[in-house]
């Protein structure tokens, strides 16, 4: 059985057809990249499968539980557990450090324990950098950081929204080669970029066109296998 | 649990204390609204007491007269220890007698002159009040008819009441009868009343004059007392001291009761309408320091955070800014009351501790409220639709 | 901006009604201290030195009497609007059926004057006694048709002849005698309730008095006095010209009296120290309080106004980050914040001003149950509070703005 499975879905903002009718399986491990150009309804079925938006019709079954007709707090509930989200332009809260940030996904799933916390900023290779506010992080440290906020809490599936949408080709390598340790480790990973680069890595790339699915391929540089780059 | 209400408390701290400019707007503002609302209450609360006061230069508003003949000083003692020192603005007992001066009769009237000047503050004295024996205050018509000036010297006599000066002021030859004494004019009364057709003397140069005991004709008091209390004070002194009769001079004590009552209503409608509009103020202002961080509530709410976790979050922030600014207020709002108080009636406010709490309950309360409403609209906002950029 | 309009709206209406209430106050705490009774007398040249009060002889109180028919002139002298009420009395002294004296004050209860301003008071003691509590009846009705017979009998006497309100009364002056309808029965609390009080034609049928008065009581609205009403009151002809004319032209309680002397023959007039001081000393307190009132509510209204406009720039950073990014001068940012918050500001200012003017006269209405004056001071007070406050609280939020990265605000911070 899929992980996540998008049946028949369709998103409609008044006249707009945004997503028409979409199927798309994603398997438990697997590593999707999702493209398309501007307005192709990318970020829509990033919200969809995020469940920050619902469907208006459709099924979405996420682990064999059709989420589409769930409640606004049920929905919640399904972000908390098990979903960790990445976007384009970061959204960390000015006021709290590095830790704090990602203290706070543990806050909301479960309970807060600094510990763990700092470990997943090790893991982001941030351990020197948790007690600076986001102001005093750059672009792609703060990105980290909302990497390390999105894999704490051992969610089913992440998503990244554009991830490398606002980072240099240094950090956005940084950010990838995060990405495929994860996915070594056996997280479901879903990344909407409109990157070639990034969306080249993955196991699968489906390419989205007005709200439909244009075509599929699968990856044939994908080797499984990382390359190692050191993170500073 | 103890990891996650240690980490509420983190955040809440973090929030207040990182976020340092807004925090101060917010703290301003409320502590402003707290400031108003306790000064205002306690000058509302105090305005009778202290107005009170100022009503008491309109000079006695009560007058004990003799029940029988005359009144002794142990009935004056009586009746100003019914009333009690904290409420006795000013007692004077005063005892009339007719005497002569160039043969032509003048009103005496002999007094305690330190009593007389607290119950009749309104007396205008040219010149001095008279203070040791043989100095003596005459009244301004007195002074014009004896053409009379400070300084002068003037001489006053008394004829022992006998039968027939009592029967109708026949006794115009008998002068080798009278007493006399000789008195230097300290001071001349101007009051724009009767009192300027009379003269006044110390009570033991009355005593000497007539060579009669000192018996009062009259005493009047000045109360510091609402006009309830003042009639009870009246009724009871009336009631325990059988030899007087107390009597309220109404003119004094209903204009008063009407006046402050007047100004109460209206420091009382000043407060109300103060209040709201400060109040109106800080729900605005915390309106717009929570509509700031909509955003923020979003990524919230799309790391899974429920609408209850963040209105507990934010609400926590609101309360602990409203007791703060609660508290920062009150103490303001006391320090201005007390500077209108200092400035206005030259005197300390009553300090009233129970209002340090009431002051912070409503503040945490109305910044509560203030930041409750922004803070629902903000839930209610679709997490997608705020992350991704406005 | 909708909320910053309504916070400058709300400090505006709180500015105006305060403002409003406060130049008023005066005005009207004088008016309810007029309850006091007269603050003036008038009396003729040479009253004796005899006292009414605890008199000494039987002979008549006074033997010089002020005319009758100069009282409507107490109305046309440079301070008439501030005259509010004023009464004559003419105190004689009658028997009763019963052979005790008692003394008969003439007055009026409540004349009706047409002024020679087209203007109509009715003054006497109905209102120049508000104290007094009638016990029994009601005041008599000097407008009603048997006006002439009628009296009102202090509480002393009625008591110690068993008058009631409704019994003909038959007294016997000096010169005449009447019989006379008992309106009412009144306890004043003072010398007043041995009294009995008349029309003052009757009190001038019985003593044989025809248009004469011996006393008038005045009740005006006064000026606390200075040092200048002090100094004048004592001789008003060691005043320099300038001086006097200030003086003149104030209404203190002794320039009213000398402008009354001015008009009434032979007369005296005094202030009641009683009465005029301690308005004064009450009045200015009361005038202080809300001057110190309004100044806390200004403040708050300030520092609300101050703090919003705050708020409400600094949320708009983002909009101002990018228009520095796309070339605006600060100079040009800051001449748009500000014009946009002053247009709003203005039109705050102009609705919270309206409002105000609605508080102040609920407040009036509400405390002294007359419309609150209003003053055109009020207007450029308010309009200069509102600019300043709001370019006060435009300082911080633009000090912030100029100081703007452009890429951090876009970045998301």
């Amino acid at each position: 059985m899929s992980l996540l499975e998008l049946r028949n879905v369709s998103k409609i903002y008044g006249s707009l057809r945004a997503l028409d009718h979409v199927n798309i399986k994603v398997e438990k491990g697997e590593w999707l990249a999702i493209m398309g150009p501007s307005g192709s309804g990318k970020s829509t079925m990033m919200n969809i499968i995020g469940a920050l938006d619902k469907a208006t019709e459709g099924e979405i079954l996420l682990d064999g539980v059709d989420i589409a007709k769930k409640s606004a707090s049920a929905l919640t509930d399904i972000r908390r557990d098990k979903i960790g989200l990445i976007f384009q332009q970061f959204h960390l809260v000015s006021y709290l450090t590095a830790v704090e940030n990602v203290m706070l996904a543990q806050y909301y799933h479960s309970v807060p324990d600094e510990k763990e916390a700092l470990e997943a900023l090790d893991r982001v290779g941030l351990a020197d950098r948790a007690r600076h506010y986001p102001s005093q992080l750059s672009g792609g440290e703060q990105q980290r950081v909302c990497v390390a906020r999105a894999l704490i809490n051992y969610p089913e599936i992440i998503l990244a929204d554009e991830p490398t949408g606002n980072l240099d080709e240094a950090n956005e390598e940084i950010v990838v080669e995060l990405f495929r340790r994860l996915h070594e480790d056996g997280t479901t990973l879903v990344v909407v970029t409109h990157n070639p680069e990034v969306a080249e890595v993955a196991q699968r790339t489906i390419v989205l066109r007005n709200g439909r699915v244009d075509h599929e391929t699968i990856n044939p540089g994908f080797t499984g296998k990382i390359k190692h780059i050191t993170l500073q | 649990m103890a990891k996650k209400r240690q980490m509420y408390f983190r955040m809440i701290t973090a929030s207040l204390l990182r976020r340092r400019s807004r925090m101060v707007i917010a703290l301003l503002a409320i502590s402003i609204g707290a400031m108003i609302l306790s000064g205002l209450v306690t000058i509302y609360i105090d305005v009778p007491r202290q107005m009170g006061a100022q009503f008491r230069s309109y000079g006695a508003n009560m007058i004990l007269t003799a029940a029988g003949d005359s009144i002794s000083q142990e009935d004056v003692d009586a009746a100003a220890d019914l009333i009690g020192p904290s409420d006795l603005v000013g007692l004077a007992p005063y005892r009339y007698e007719t005497v002569r001066v160039n043969d032509r009769p003048v009103m005496a009237a002999a007094t305690d002159m330190e009593g007389a000047r607290k119950t009749s503050p309104f007396w205008r004295v040219d010149g001095d009040w008279p203070a040791a024996s043989g100095e003596i205050m005459i009244g301004k018509n007195v002074a014009r008819t004896y053409n009379l000036k400070v300084g002068k010297r003037m001489t006053c006599t008394f004829a022992p009441e006998t039968e027939e000066a009592a029967a109708g002021g026949t006794g115009e030859e008998e002068v080798v009868m009278d007493n006399y004494k000789d008195f230097t004019v300290t001071g001349i009364l101007d009051t724009g009343g009767n009192e300027e057709d009379y003269v006044y003397m110390l009570l033991p140069d009355m005593e000497e004059l007539t060579g009669e005991p000192t018996l009062y004709d009259i005493c009047e008091l000045s109360v510091s007392a609402a006009s309830g209390n003042l009639s009870a004070y009246a009724d009871r002194i009336t009631e325990s001291v059988p030899a007087i009769h107390a009597r309220l001079v109404k003119r004094v004590t209903e204009s008063e009761t009407t006046v402050l009552t007047k100004l109460q209503a209206l420091v009382l409608l000043v407060t109300v309408v103060v209040l709201a509009l400060t109040m109106i103020c800080v729900a605005t202002t915390m309106t717009a320091v929570v509509a700031e961080r909509r955003r923020e509530i979003g990524l919230r709410k799309a790391l899974g955070a429920s609408n209850a976790s963040i209105v507990a979050e934010f609400m926590g922030e609101g309360l602990v800014l409203g007791a703060a600014g609660g508290l920062l207020g009150a103490l303001l709002g006391f320090m201005f009351a007390q500077a209108v108080s200092m400035n206005v009636f030259n005197s300390s406010i009553t300090l009233m501790p129970w209002l340090l709490p009431v002051t912070m309950a409503a503040s945490v309360l109305v910044t509560g409220l203030a930041c409750l409403i922004p803070i629902r609209s903000a839930t209610d906002v679709d997490p997608a639709l705020v992350l991704k950029g406005e | 901006m909708m909320m910053i309009a309504f916070t400058i709206a709300l400090g505006a209406s709180l500015a105006t009604a305060m403002l409003s209430v406060m130049m008023d106050v005066g005005d009207k705490i004088n008016q309810e201290l007029k309850a006091y009774g007269a603050n003036i007398t008038v009396v003729p040249k040479d009253t004796s030195v005899v006292s009414e009060l605890y008199d000494i002889g039987d002979e008549n109180i006074t033997d010089s009497y002020l005319k009758e028919d100069e009282l409507g002139k107490i109305k046309t002298i440079f301070w008439t609007f501030n005259i509010v009420d004023y009464a004559p009395f003419l105190r004689t002294r009658a028997a009763l059926e019963s052979g005790d004296e008692v003394t008969v004050c003439g007055t009026w209860f409540n004349h009706h004057m047409d002024l020679p301003t087209g203007e109509e008071l009715d003054a006497g003691v109905m209102s120049l006694r508000s104290w007094w509590d009638i016990t029994e009846g009601d005041w008599p009705d000097e407008q009603a048709a048997d006006s002439l017979e009628i009296a009102l009998v202090g509480s002393q006497v009625a008591e110690k002849e068993g008058i009631s309100a409704g019994d003909t009364l038959h007294v016997t002056g000096p010169a005449g005698e009447a019989s006379l309808t008992v309106a009412g029965v009144f306890d004043a609390g003072g010398d007043e309730d041995d009294q009995i009080y008349v029309p003052l034609d009757t009190a001038q049928a019985l003593g044989d008095l025809e248009g004469k008065v011996d006393s008038i009581e005045v009740s005006a609205l006064t000026t606390p006095d200075n040092e200048l009403a002090e100094k004048a009151a004592r001789d008003p002809g060691s005043l320099s010209v300038s001086q006097y004319e200030t003086w003149y032209c104030t209404a203190y309680a002794s320039s009213i009296c000398y402008q009354i002397e001015e008009v009434i023959t032979d007369s005296v007039a005094s202030p009641v120290r009683q009465v005029a001081d301690s308005e004064g000393q009450i009045l200015e307190k009361t005038q202080l309080l809300m001057i110190l009132i309004t100044f806390l509510s200004m403040i708050g209204a300030a520092l609300g106004i101050c703090n919003l406009v705050t708020a409400s720039v600094m949320e708009r950073s983002q909009e101002i980050g990018l228009m520095k990014a796309i070339g605006a001068h600060n100079g040009a940012i800051t001449g748009l914040v500000l014009s946009e918050i002053l247009c709003t500001a203005v039109i705050g200012g102009i609705g919270g001003f309206f409002a105000g003017i609605g508080f102040a006269q609920i407040i009036g209405r509400t405390v002294f149950g007359s419309a609150v004056a209003l003053r055109p001071m009020v207007i450029p007070l308010v309009a200069v509070l509102v600019v300043i406050v709001t370019l006060i609280g435009c300082v911080p939020a633009i000090r912030m703005l100029l100081n703007l990265r452009p890429t951090e605000v876009l970045h998301g911070r």
